[in-house]
């Protein structure tokens, strides 16, 4: 059996791959999401097998939600677009799997079979896999908000999850500390903590080696001894 | 010669006179010829001085010859040179003509010789002297004054006299001579310095009085003819502005040409000289050739009609029309009768003319290529928004025949008018009706695709429906609305479209709930930047697309356009 999610934002364009899906008897279709945020947590929890993925959606694109999948957990992508000239340039060069809306039946099962067969291209294969990020989505009170990253302060990890933090707003996002530390400029400060540093505003040396910094809305965050050095030779401070 | 007892002064006032009047119509006669251009203003440039002092220096030798021996002396117009070649061309024009005609008259001899060169000299430098003077006071305009001349002579004059009793020896005989000749020479030549100086204003204000005309005749013909060619160098603009031209003109005939054929001719021999045909003229032939004016006066260069020997006119001058880099892209000729013994053909009115002409026809040309770039732009757009829209559109449309074939019936038939409207309109205006429903088809589709996160309302009330806009001009902003607002909504989003009349302006608004509108330098924005440059190319600047946004909230564009009221078949 395999598991399949479907990410479209265009519920006519879902319903016709739900359709076309459905005639193969070994295709589960596990979930479908309309945007690319909330696609993104259906990955994490659902862990499917493959996902059809459109490109065009609101706010966060097919090809930048990839790039907020951290290459392990990320599932084969099939990308589903109507047209785009650089996106089908970007596929044919990464040889990456992807469909034409109005989706192609025959194709459709070429897909499957490959997936059947066990092939799935390496996941750095994706074009704009390792781009960097230009937002955070994050969910807060059950609403979406997207945080740009100039305007992040700090994230760090607790027993919710991953919280992003900005001068008047924060939420919880579903990217990990990994991805954003390798997919931004974020820097680790605390083992839990990533720093922007254009947003620092002063560092308070404590008497035991480590450090706190004050964020330039006035928020505290804890520097450890390990973190110290690096942070003060980003700021170029001896 | 003259025995002084016989003579009297009024006798004497009256030889001198008629003496001067010679003078001045030889004087007269120069004014007429180029000579004296340089005469008529201040100048500080070498060949205008030479040419003044050539000039002055020649009427005081003249002055000299003119007049007549007394006992030895000569009673002459010898000063009037002097004082003005000084006034006229300064201090040193002055001394040079001063000097020559005293060296002129030293070689006569007499007993006066020497005095009179020397006096002749001081005259010249007392002209040059005041020609400082004024200049320093900022009164060149007095340089021209004939009151000036007339005292200057009249100082100089009477310096000559008591230079002649200081050197003239023996001193009897020049103490006689001054009593004699001193009132009747002072008289003459101060009058006659002012007459010639009277001459040379009258000269330059009918030079003045000249261009005025000819720069009115110019401006009458810019102005009548302004806009005539914008539409194109053919055969109907053409006549229109050759009539333009001899109205203005006054000359016997016109005629426009291209480098084929003739396009415009009107006036006398219009019978025969028929727009269309192929150019006859070997002159006209050699004017495109040679890109040179040709003035075929019928006197030095014989005139023929090449189309009818029976032809009255009798001198043409043909003057090349040129276009981007110089090339001749056709003629105008001007031509007057046999029967009109003093031509006004003017080969300078005619540049000028030409040079008009030829501007009009390159904004012409500008303006036509500034139409097919927008044409060609808005083909492209065309061209650039179907391929996204329309394979959404079938994809769409696909999941919907499945569900309800009915629906997909009816998404099929919007689809089909989108299309229709879309690619077929070639008019360059059309009604608000025409346009919304263009949009109104292209929404429909994009309700079906977005089911449910879109909502659109219309607010146009129907007595603004006919009034006419730029083809095209709403669906790239209802497009855009969608592009980069309703469509980057994570929540369900509105667009209203309303309209209003203001004044003598439409007021066309498209807004979205998304409030996601940034500015883009170019590039994406192509179909509202050119729906904007569409209206302000037509309409003017006061026109346009204007775009508000609150960000997060909404988006706001509006069209204005002026309202033009077509007059409506009831």
């Amino acid at each position: 059996m395999l598991s399949a999610l479907i990410i479209d934002d265009e519920a006519p364009s879902r319903e016709e791959l739900k359709a076309l899906l459905a005639t193969a008897p070994d295709v589960e279709i596990v979930g479908e999401c309309s945007n690319a945020v909330e696609g993104l947590s259906a990955i994490h929890r659902l862990r499917p097998d493959v996902v059809f993925l459109d490109i065009q959606m609101p706010r966060v694109s097919g090809l930048e939600m990839v790039s907020m999948i951290e290459p392990s957990a990320l599932p084969h992508i099939v990308f589903v677009t109507a047209y785009d000239e650089h996106a089908l340039k970007a596929f044919e060069e990464h040889a990456a799997d992807y469909l034409l809306k109005p989706i192609d039946p025959q194709r459709l099962e070429k897909t499957l079979d490959w997936l059947r067969a066990g092939k799935r291209p390496a996941a750095t294969a994706f074009p704009g896999a390792d781009s960097p990020l230009r937002q955070i989505p994050c969910i807060t009170r059950n609403r979406i908000v997207l945080i740009a990253l100039e305007d992040v302060e700090y994230v760090n990890t607790d027993v919710c999850g991953v919280q992003v933090v900005a001068m008047n707003k924060q939420g919880v996002t579903e990217l990990t500390l990994k991805i954003l530390q390798e997919r931004t400029a974020l820097v680790h400060c605390h083992r839990q903590y990533l720093i922007n540093l254009a947003q620092i505003a002063e560092i308070e040396l404590l008497d035991n080696g480590a450090a706190e910094i004050v964020t330039q809305s006035g928020k505290r965050v804890p520097v450890s001894r390990r973190y110290l050095r690096e942070i003060k030779d980003k700021l170029l401070i001896s | 010669m003259l025995e002084l007892q016989n003579i009297n002064h009024l006798a004497l006032i009256g030889s001198l006179l008629q003496q001067m009047c010679v003078y001045l119509v030889i004087a007269y006669m120069l004014s007429k010829t180029p000579l004296f251009a340089p005469l008529m203003q201040v100048t500080v440039r070498l060949p205008d001085k030479l040419v003044c002092y050539l000039v002055f220096s020649a009427f005081c030798i003249m002055g000299t010859y003119l007049g007549f021996q007394i006992e030895g002396a000569i009673a002459n117009t010898r000063a009037i040179g002097a004082v003005l070649g000084g006034i006229l061309g300064g201090p040193v024009v002055g001394l040079a003509v001063g000097l020559t005609g005293g060296l002129h008259r030293y070689s006569l001899g007499g007993y006066t010789d020497t005095a009179c060169a020397v006096s002749t000299t001081v005259e010249g430098l007392i002209g040059g002297y005041l020609h400082l003077f004024l200049l320093k006071r900022h009164r060149a305009d007095r340089l021209l004054s004939p009151l000036i001349a007339l005292g200057a002579t009249l100082f100089a004059e009477i310096s000559q006299m008591a230079i002649i009793l200081l050197l003239a020896r023996p001193f009897d005989d020049a103490t006689r001579l001054v009593a004699h000749i001193a009132l009747p020479m002072i008289v003459t030549n101060s009058v006659g310095a002012a007459l010639f100086m009277r001459l040379i204003l009258d000269r330059r204000e009918t030079l003045e009085k000249y261009s005025i005309a000819f720069s009115a005749k110019a401006l009458r013909i810019a102005e009548r003819s302004v806009g005539v060619l914008l539409q194109g160098f053919n055969e109907h603009n053409c006549t229109r502005l050759a009539q333009i031209v001899r109205e203005e003109t006054g000359v016997g005939a016109v005629a426009i040409t291209d480098c084929e054929k003739l396009l415009g001719f009107v006036g006398i021999g219009a019978d025969h000289h028929l727009p269309g045909t192929p150019i006859s003229s070997p002159h006209t032939f050699y004017a495109i050739a040679h890109n040179e004016v040709v003035y075929a006066d019928g006197a030095t260069i014989a005139y023929q009609c090449s189309v009818s020997k029976d032809c009255k006119l009798g001198s043409s001058l043909v003057i090349p029309l040129r276009g981007e880099g110089n090339r001749v892209f056709g003629t105008i000729k001007l031509y007057e009768p046999k029967s009109k013994f003093f031509s006004s053909l003017n080969r300078t009115l005619g540049e000028g003319i030409a040079r008009l002409l030829s501007n009009q026809v390159l904004a012409g040309t500008i303006e036509e290529q500034k139409r097919l770039l927008v044409q060609a732009e808005i083909k492209l757009l065309q061209a650039q928004i179907n391929p996204h829209f329309l394979f959404n559109a079938l994809n769409t449309l696909a999941a919907i025949i499945r569900r309800d074939p009915e629906a997909a019936r009816s998404i099929v038939q919007y689809l089909s008018t989108f299309f229709r409207k879309s690619l077929k309109r070639v008019s360059d205006e059309s009604t608000l009706k025409d346009e919304i429903e263009h949009v109104d088809a292209y929404l429909r589709i994009e309700l079906a695709r977005f089911a449910g996160r879109l909502d659109v309302e219309f607010a146009v009330a129907d007595d603004l429906l006919h009034l006419r806009l730029p083809t095209f001009s709403l669906q790239p902003i209802v497009e855009n609305a969608i592009k980069y607002g309703i469509s980057q909504m994570l929540e369900p989003g509105k667009i209203t479209i309303s309209a209003e009349r203001q004044g003598d302006g439409l007021t066309i608004v498209i807004e979205d709930s998304a409030g996601l509108y940034k500015p883009k330098p170019d590039g994406d924005g192509l179909g509202m930047n050119l729906v904007d440059r569409r209206i302000k190319i037509r309409y003017g600047a006061a026109y346009g697309i204007d775009v508000t946004c609150q960000p997060e909230r909404w988006t706001r564009v509006t069209i204005r356009v002026p309202v033009e009221e077509e007059l409506v078949a009831c």
